[in-house]
């Protein structure tokens, strides 16, 4: 069977961006097309899939079609790919798809959010529309209130304390403030981030991703034509997802997702390797608790050690053996909701080709892993990456 | 006469009649809380009746919402346009007090010495954000649960109906069944629950369904539940009360208002704790 490769990717800095969707869209397109070394015209895509919620509602119906249009890809058969936070997540899921099957040989992947461009009523309603919105949402749930709920009862089960996601935050800001296409391009100190406003009881606003603008752009290639279109392509050496329940009670245990459990374990399977293998993963911060909770469900710490992981610094940038969002993850390089699969993508993509300033450089990158998660946590996609092919 | 505390409000229970009152007072009234209205109120004193004595049907004059009072008892409101009588009526006073009387008995009212004193600028603005949040020139810029959808679940939602289907117990319920091709039953489920988990939501952090109220309670809080009967679920917690909130702690649901849509109250299950 055919195997797929990363040749292009490129996104906007996210944050408050001055372009509505169709620029933005059209900057995350031209900055992926530019990192293709050889020859290379958009009327070459055969398919594209295009991750947004269509935040505020303003391009609900056919959204895609319309950012093709913009992006020199007129004719390219386009779909919106929707799955909450997770939806370019499955948008490069279903471009390697399209390759695998034998259907396509050129596809995108990308993801789009504008955010910034409403009144705080609408974006909170915007925020919580993935939820459960008939028993989660009219119980006062949104994203933080319902990760508060997973962080408290994390806390009651396992040796951890809001000690611990301080810990991720603080490092993530570090990161964040070493990449130049991050929202929030600033440390933080233990003792500030500690102490912040308190948004939801336990987790306070440095607890929480940003709201964020922006666009990624992937393009991917099976293998005859990826020798082609570059010297140094990023294989796609495993991929994996899954879902579960929507909401938290109708869950077995709310310390865990097993939606991530099930997609790590299918694109590991896939990979034919193993957590301990990963030099580099970007996982779905959303929340600190989030951060922890990946780390344990993936494989990089034991259930219940994620809040020792932190702790010990174990995903610092070169710290450990993988580092954990070198971005800054959501934290800090921010959350343009359908975006951030595929900017997950485009980071992996660049350390492997080491591509990235020194200061922020993975040491030794092989191996990156993707974690993209939808809501908290009924979708889950995971993608491991490599610069070998086999 | 006996009195007693049930569902976060005061009863007097006589053979005749039992009343239920609001604890709250402002300026030597009782109000109603927060979250609390006639509806309210009814359906704790129907409740209350039910404990020991069949309650087949009762009038339900304007001011009570009906169908909700239904919905949250499982008691039907009785149909007066045939002339027949009920054999139950619900009465409701200016001051926050709601009456339940067998049909023609002679109600006394009788001033208990419980209350709470309320702040008056609080009072005030909670209800104009109530009055604001009913208009119907309001409109939400919360989540859209639609009248019919609401109303799907509302024997769930009001009462806590659940569902056994293949030996499980499941709250809320679920259509599995229907593709796994058995049959699923109703099951009243007992409205108590231990405290798994919970969270208080800043105003800044409340869905915006709750943007108007939030401010002025200082957030909203919720609770993830184990109910008795197993099954889990997350409620808001009654506005007017505070809770000590604290693992495997034990709460009741209690039926209060959720918000407004569409200028209808919206209501449903909220938690409190039973040592209050």
């Amino acid at each position: 069977m055919v195997d797929v490769a990363v040749v292009g990717a490129g996104q906007t800095r996210y944050g408050n961006h001055p372009l509505g969707l169709k620029g933005m869209w059209a900057e995350a397109a031209r900055e992926a097309f530019n990192t293709i070394d050889n020859d290379f015209d958009p009327v070459m895509i055969d398919e594209a899939f295009i991750g947004s919620i269509a935040f505020g509602g303003s391009q609900l119906g056919n959204t895609a079609a319309l950012l093709t249009e913009h992006s020199g890809m007129d004719g390219v058969a386009v779909r919106r790919v929707e799955n909450a936070c997770a939806s370019s997540g499955f948008a490069f899921r279903d471009a390697w798809m399209a390759i695998k099957s034998g259907q396509a040989d050129i596809v995108v992947a990308g993801g789009i959010e504008k955010m910034n461009d409403l009144t705080p009523e609408r974006k909170r309603y915007w925020l919580g529309v993935s939820g459960d919105t008939e028993w989660e949402r009219l119980a006062g749930l949104t994203f933080p209130g319902t990760y508060a709920l997973m962080a408290r009862r994390y806390f009651h089960e396992f040796d951890s304390s809001h000690d611990d996601l301080v810990h991720v935050s603080v490092k993530n800001h570090h990161h964040g403030s070493l990449n130049p296409m991050a929202h929030i391009q600033k440390e933080v100190t233990f003792e500030k981030a500690s102490s912040g406003f308190m948004v939801a009881d336990p987790l306070t606003l440095y607890d929480c991703c940003p709201t964020s603008d922006g666009a990624s752009c992937i393009v991917l290639a099976a293998d005859h034509v990826a020798k082609k279109l570059t010297d140094t392509p990023v294989w796609v050496k495993g991929s994996g997802a899954a879902s579960d329940r929507l909401a938290l009670h109708d869950r077995p245990s709310i310390t865990q997702l097993q939606a991530t459990q099930m997609a790590g374990k299918r694109a590991f399977s896939m990979a034919g390797i193993g957590a301990e293998d990963v030099d580099l993963a970007e996982v779905h911060d959303c929340f600190t608790i989030a951060e922890v909770f990946a780390t344990e469900d993936l494989g990089f710490a034991k259930r219940g050690d994620g809040g020792k992981f932190a702790r010990e610094g174990l995903g610092r940038l070169n710290q450990g053996s993988t580092t954990i969002n070198a971005s800054g993850g959501l934290k800090s390089k921010g959350h343009p909701l359908g975006s951030t699969g595929t900017g997950q993508v485009v980071e992996v993509f660049k350390q492997l080709r080491g591509e990235v300033a020194s200061s922020r450089q993975v040491r030794d990158a092989e191996v990156g892993l993707t974690h993209n998660v939808g809501g908290s946590g009924a979708t889950c996609a995971v993608h491991v990456f490599g610069r070998d092919q086999r | 006469m006996k009195a007693d505390v049930w569902m976060g409000y005061l009863v007097q229970i006589h053979d005749d009649f039992t009343v239920v009152q609001s604890p709250f007072v402002l300026n030597g009234a009782r109000v109603f809380g927060a979250d609390s209205d006639a509806t309210t109120l009814a359906v704790a004193a129907l409740l209350h009746r039910a404990v020991d004595e069949l309650v087949t049907s009762v009038s339900i004059p304007d001011g009570f919402d009906a169908q909700s009072i239904s919905q949250a008892t499982g008691i039907q409101s009785h149909n007066l346009d045939d002339g027949s009588t009920a054999p139950w009526d619900l009465l409701l006073s200016d001051e926050a007090t709601v009456v339940l009387a067998r049909h023609g008995a002679e109600v006394t009212l009788t001033e208990l010495e419980i209350s709470v004193e309320v702040d008056e600028g609080f009072y005030n603005a909670i209800n104009e954000a109530w009055e604001a949040e009913l208009s119907t020139g309001h409109v939400s810029q919360g989540a859209y649960v639609s009248q019919a959808q609401y109303e799907e679940a509302a024997l769930s939602r009001l009462s806590l109906v659940g569902q056994t289907a293949e030996g499980a117990v499941l709250w809320p319920p679920r259509f599995s069944h229907l593709v796994a091709g058995v049959e699923a039953s109703n099951q009243p489920l007992k409205r108590e629950g231990t405290i798994q988990t919970w969270t208080t939501l800043s105003a800044a952090g409340a869905p915006s369904e709750f943007s108007l109220r939030a401010p002025l309670l200082g957030g909203i809080s919720t609770v993830l539940l184990h109910l008795d009967d197993g099954p889990k679920g997350v409620f808001l917690v009654v506005d007017d009360e505070d809770v000590d909130f604290v693992m495997n702690g034990k709460m009741e649901l209690v039926l209060r208002r959720l918000y407004a849509q569409e200028g209808v109250v919206r209501y449903g299950l909220k938690a409190r704790s039973i040592d209050n």
